[in-house]
C-alpha cells in the first residue's frame, strides 16, 4: 500500500496543480450548475404549496430541499472524467503506450483525479453543506446536523466516487466502437443522472421500478449517500447499502480489469 | 502605395506573482506592465515591390503585419495603404489585400478545397467569369488540381500553403501579405512557393510584403528588406547594399596536416588587423578564419597560410546573409539606411 | 438594392455551410445519432421528472400539466434556433480569441460577427427543435389557444425575437473574451439562467423573478410570450417586452463586440 502511494503520489500532485490552474473556471461552472438546484428548489416549493400536504411521497419540504442540494454536491464530488480520458486515449491511439509503462493506468488516472477533486472539495463542499444546514436550522428551528450521519455519508461518498470512476473507465472502452465521445458521454450522463436519483429521489418511482433501481449500481452513486445524509436510512439499511456499494465497486473493478486484459491482448495481436 | 509613419503598438501585460497568493492578489489588484512591441517604425513601399521583413522571434514583425492588415489597431502613428487606413474602414480595405499566415490556415478545415474557394468567391463578391479565369490562373501557378477536391484537413503542409496563397489571391488583391510563407516546408516545396510568389508579382504587379526567418527567401525573392529587432528598425535597403556594406566578410576553412602546427599562425600580427577585422577559430581539427575582404585579399591570406604549414583541405566561401544579420544583431549597431 | 444583395449574399453563404454540415452528417451518421439521441434522452428525463410530480398534484400554482408542457416546449424553440446558428460564439469564449484564431475573421470583407457565426451550423440542435415541436403539438389541444392569423403572426414575432435574446446574452458574455482572452465559463454561467425560463416565473421568489425578467431576461424567451398564448395578457408587455429585450441585448452585444474587436490583441508572434 505504501509503495503504491509512493509511486502514484506525483499523479495526485499533478491533479492538484491542474485543478488549481482552472479553479476560476471551475467556480463559474459550479455557479452555473447551482442555478439548476435553485430552479428545482423553487419548483418543489411550488409543488408543496400546490399539493397542500405536509409530505410528498414520504418527503417533507425540508427533506426535499436537502435532497436537491446534497445530491448536487454528491454528483459533483463523485464525478469522474474517466470515460472521456480513456476514450480520448483510445481515439488517438495513445492507449497503446500505457501497455509499456510499469504502472497501472487505472491507478494513474485515479490518483490524478483524486488530486483534481480536492479542488471541488475545497470550493464546493463547505459552502453547500453550510448552506443546507443553515436552511434546515431556519426551517425547523433546531440544529439538524448529525455528525454520525455526516461521517457515514462521507464514507458512502468515497465509495460512490470509486464506483463511478471504475464504471466510467469501463464505459470509456466504448470508444472502440463509438467515435462521438461527446455525444456518448452526454447520453450516459443523462441516463446515469436519472437512474442514480440525481434528478428525482428513487423513492418516487413506482414499486417494482423503485426496487430495481435501488439494486442497480447507479443508486450507489448518488441516491445512497444522500439518503444517509438526510437521515432517511436506519442502521441496518445503511449497512446493507454499504454492502451493495462495495459489491458494485468490486464488480466494476473486476470488469475493468477484464476489459483491459482483453484489449491488451487484442492490441498485441492486431497492433493497436 | 504603402506609407508607414511612426507606427507604434503597445500591449498591456498583467504580471502575475507565483502561487495562490499571487493570483489572488493579481485578481484584485492587477499589476500591469506596458510592452512596446513595435516602436516608431516608418517605411515606404512603392507599387510592385517585394519587401522582406526580417528579424528574430518576437521582434515585432507579425505585429507590424497585423497592423497593416487591419487586425490590430496601432497605439499611435499611421499607416496608409492605397489611400486607405486599414483599421478605420476594415471591411472595405481588406477587399484590396490578401493575407496568408503561415502558422495557421484560413481555409475551412472540413470543407473540400474547392468549396472553400466557392465560399471566398461569395465573401469577396467575385463575379462568375472572373472567378473562372482567376481559378485557371491560380491553378497554373500553384498547381492545385491534384488536391482541389480533398478536404483541407487532409492536405500536406506544402499543399495547404499553396491552397492558402491561392485563397488570398482569389479576389486579385493589390497587396499581398505573407507571414512566414515557407515555415516548416521542405526545400523543394519552398522553391515552388517562391517561384509562385515571383510569378504573381511579375504578372500582376502585386506588391508583396513578407516576413520570414528563412534567408533564402530573402535572397531569392526580395527587392528590399527591412530588418527589425525589439520593435525598432535596424536596416532598410536593398540586399545588394546590405551585402556590399556589411557583407565583405568571407570565410576560409582548412584542415592542417599537423594540428599542432596551427599555433604557428598569427594572422593579426602579420597583416596588422584587429580581432574585428579578422578572427580565427580552431577546434583542434579544422581552422576557420573569418576576414574582411575589403582590407585583405584572399590571395595574400592563402599564400601566407600555405607557406606556414601543410594543409589537407582548404575552402573559401562568401558569408551569407545569415552571418551578416547575426553580426548586426550581435553588435546592435545602429545602421544608417 | 445594395442592402438586398448583401442579404442575398449572407443567405448564400449560410447555404454553403449548411450543405457542408449536412454532408458531414451523412458521413458520420452514428456520431450524429449519438448526439441527437443524447439531446432527446436529456429532454425525456426531464419530462419524466415533470410527470412524476404531476402524478401527485393536480396543478402547480394554478398551472396545469399541459400548460407547463406548452411553456416548456415553447422554451426549447428559440434555444434550438440560436443553438443552430450561433454555436461558434461559444468557441469565441473558449479558444478562438485565446489562440489568436480570430485574426482570419478580420481579414474578410464581411462583418467579423457574421464571419464567425456562419461557419458553424450546429445540427445537434435538431434534437431540441424536435422535442419542442412535439411538446407544442401534444399540448396545444389541451390548452385554450386560439389559432388566428394574429396569433400566428405574434408567435413568429415572439419566436424570432426570443432567439435574439439567447444570441444577445451569448454575444455580450462572449465579447468579454476580447479583454480577458477567455470567457467560456462566463457564457456558461449566464446561459444556464435560461433554465429558469421553462417554468412559470410565478413559482420563483421576487429576486429571482426580477433577475430573469429584467437582468438576464430569459423569462421573455418562454414564459411571457407562451403564457400570452395560453392564458392571455397584455401583448405589449408579453410580446412587446420580448422585442424590446432582444433589441436591447443585441445592441449592447454588438456594441461590446465592436469595442472588443478594437481592443483585440491577437496572440503570440
Amino acid at each position: 500500500m505504501r509503495k503504491i502511494l509512493k509511486i502514484y503520489k506525483p499523479f495526485t500532485h499533478a491533479g492538484v496543480l491542474l485543478a488549481a490552474q482552472y479553479r476560476v473556471n471551475f467556480v463559474f461552472f459550479i455557479l452555473g450548475d447551482v442555478l439548476r438546484c435553485f430552479i428545482n428548489y423553487f419548483l418543489w416549493h411550488a409543488v408543496f404549496k400546490s399539493g397542500g400536504a405536509e409530505t410528498f411521497m414520504g418527503f417533507s419540504e425540508i427533506d426535499m430541499v436537502s435532497y436537491i442540494f446534497i445530491s448536487f454536491l454528491t454528483t459533483t464530488l463523485a464525478y469522474s472524467d474517466g470515460a472521456y480520458a480513456v476514450g480520448e486515449e483510445i481515439r488517438d491511439g495513445s492507449i497503446a503506450m500505457r501497455m509499456i509503462k510499469p504502472i497501472r493506468f487505472d491507478l494513474a488516472f485515479l490518483f490524478q483525479e483524486l488530486g483534481e477533486r480536492t479542488m471541488s472539495l475545497l470550493l464546493a463542499f463547505l459552502p453547500l453543506v453550510a448552506g443546507v444546514e443553515i436552511f434546515r436550522f431556519f426551517a425547523t428551528g433546531r440544529f439538524a446536523f448529525n455528525l454520525w450521519f455526516f461521517l457515514l455519508y462521507f464514507v458512502s461518498l468515497v465509495l460512490a466516487y470509486l464506483i463511478n470512476f471504475y464504471f466510467n473507465v469501463c464505459f470509456g472502452y466504448t470508444a472502440f466502437v463509438l467515435k462521438n465521445l461527446w455525444g456518448a458521454n452526454f447520453m450516459k450522463d443523462c441516463i446515469v443522472g436519472f437512474l442514480s436519483g440525481g434528478i428525482i429521489p428513487l423513492a418516487f418511482m413506482p414499486g417494482w421500478l423503485g426496487t430495481a433501481l435501488n439494486l442497480l449500481p447507479f443508486a450507489s452513486l448518488t441516491y445512497t449517500p444522500v439518503m444517509i445524509y438526510i437521515g432517511k436510512l436506519d442502521g441496518i439499511a445503511i449497512l446493507l447499502s454499504f454492502g451493495l456499494q462495495i459489491f458494485w465497486l468490486a464488480f466494476f473493478f473486476v470488469l475493468q480489469q477484464v476489459i483491459w486484459n482483453a484489449s491488451v491482448k487484442r492490441m498485441s495481436v492486431q497492433g493497436g | 502605395m504603402i506609407y508607414v509613419e511612426n507606427l507604434r503598438k503597445e500591449f498591456k501585460k498583467t504580471i502575475k506573482e507565483p502561487g495562490l497568493k499571487g493570483s489572488v492578489k493579481s485578481f484584485f489588484k492587477p499589476k500591469n506592465e506596458i510592452i512596446t512591441a513595435v516602436d516608431d517604425i516608418s517605411f515606404h513601399v512603392p507599387r510592385g515591390e517585394i519587401l522582406g521583413f526580417i528579424g528574430p522571434n518576437g521582434a515585432g514583425k507579425s505585429t507590424v503585419i497585423k497592423m497593416l492588415t487591419g487586425i490590430l489597431t496601432p497605439t499611435s502613428g499611421r499607416c496608409e495603404i492605397n489611400g486607405q487606413i486599414p483599421y478605420k474602414n476594415r471591411k472595405n480595405y481588406v477587399k484590396e489585400i490578401g493575407v496568408v499566415f503561415g502558422q495557421r490556415t484560413q481555409l475551412w478545415w472540413d470543407l473540400a478545397l474547392r468549396e472553400t474557394y466557392t465560399v471566398l468567391k461569395e465573401i469577396y463578391e467575385v463575379g462568375d467569369d472572373d472567378f473562372k479565369k482567376r481559378m485557371a490562373f491560380l491553378n497554373e501557378v500553384l498547381e492545385l488540381e491534384d488536391f482541389i477536391t480533398s478536404p483541407v484537413r487532409t492536405l500536406s503542409l506544402g499543399q495547404r500553403m499553396r491552397a492558402d496563397i491561392a485563397a488570398s489571391l482569389l479576389h486579385s488583391p493589390k497587396v499581398l501579405f505573407l507571414d512566414e510563407p515557407t515555415i516548416g516546408l521542405d526545400v523543394v516545396v519552398k522553391d515552388n512557393i517562391r517561384n509562385a510568389i515571383h510569378a504573381i508579382n511579375e504578372n500582376e504587379k502585386t506588391t508583396v510584403i513578407l516576413t520570414t526567418h528563412d534567408l533564402q527567401d530573402v535572397e531569392n525573392l526580395c527587392d528590399r528588406i527591412v530588418m527589425i529587432d525589439k520593435g525598432k528598425k535596424l536596416f532598410d535597403g536593398g540586399i545588394s547594399v546590405l551585402k556590399e556594406k556589411y557583407g565583405q566578410s568571407r570565410e576560409m576553412k582548412f584542415v592542417p596536416v599537423d594540428p599542432k602546427a596551427a599555433s604557428k599562425l598569427s594572422y593579426n600580427a602579420e597583416f596588422g588587423l584587429s580581432e574585428d577585422e579578422l578572427s580565427l577559430e580552431n577546434d583542434g581539427h579544422e581552422v576557420k578564419v573569418r576576414f574582411n575582404s575589403g582590407l585583405i585579399s584572399a590571395e595574400r591570406l592563402l599564400n601566407y597560410t600555405l607557406s606556414t604549414l601543410h594543409v589537407k583541405d582548404i575552402n573559401l566561401s562568401d558569408a551569407d546573409i545569415e552571418e551578416i544579420i547575426k553580426g548586426i544583431y550581435r553588435s546592435e549597431v545602429k545602421l544608417d539606411a | 438594392m445594395k442592402r438586398l444583395s448583401k442579404i442575398h449574399r449572407m443567405f448564400k453563404l449560410h447555404r454553403i455551410f449548411i450543405k457542408q454540415d449536412l454532408k458531414r452528417l451523412m458521413e458520420y451518421k452514428i456520431d450524429f445519432l449519438t448526439g441527437a439521441l443524447g439531446m432527446l434522452v436529456s429532454q425525456a428525463v426531464e419530462l419524466v421528472f415533470l410527470s412524476v410530480i404531476f402524478a401527485q398534484i393536480p396543478s402547480l400554482e394554478g398551472w396545469t400539466f399541459t400548460q407547463i408542457l406548452f411553456i416548456y416546449g415553447f422554451a426549447l424553440l428559440p434555444k434550438a434556433i440560436d443553438h443552430l446558428f450561433t454555436d461558434n460564439l461559444w468557441m469565441i469564449g473558449y479558444t478562438i480569441i485565446r489562440k489568436g484564431e480570430f485574426d482570419k475573421y478580420l481579414t474578410r470583407p464581411v462583418s467579423s460577427l457574421f464571419a464567425v457565426t456562419v461557419e458553424k451550423f450546429q445540427i445537434d440542435a435538431f434534437g431540441e427543435l424536435f422535442v419542442g415541436f412535439v411538446l407544442l403539438g401534444i399540448s396545444i389541444p389541451g390548452v385554450s389557444l386560439e389559432i388566428s392569423a394574429l396569433n400566428i403572426l405574434l408567435f413568429i414575432v415572439a419566436l424570432f425575437f426570443s432567439t435574439f435574446i439567447y444570441t444577445g446574452v451569448k454575444l455580450i458574455t462572449a465579447s468579454v473574451a476580447f479583454w480577458t482572452k477567455r470567457s467560456g465559463q462566463i457564457i456558461y454561467m449566464f446561459y444556464m439562467i435560461n433554465e429558469f425560463s421553462k417554468y412559470p416565473t410565478t413559482i420563483y421568489n421576487k429576486a429571482v423573478r426580477f433577475i430573469v425578467t429584467y437582468i438576464v431576461p430569459f423569462a421573455f424567451t418562454a414564459f411571457f410570450p407562451a403564457s400570452y398564448f395560453i392564458v392571455g395578457g397584455n401583448p405589449w408587455y408579453n410580446i412587446g417586452g420580448t422585442v424590446v429585450m432582444a433589441v436591447l441585448l443585441m445592441s449592447i452585444g454588438i456594441f461590446l463586440w465592436n469595442r472588443g474587436v478594437k481592443a483585440y490583441e491577437s496572440a503570440g508572434s
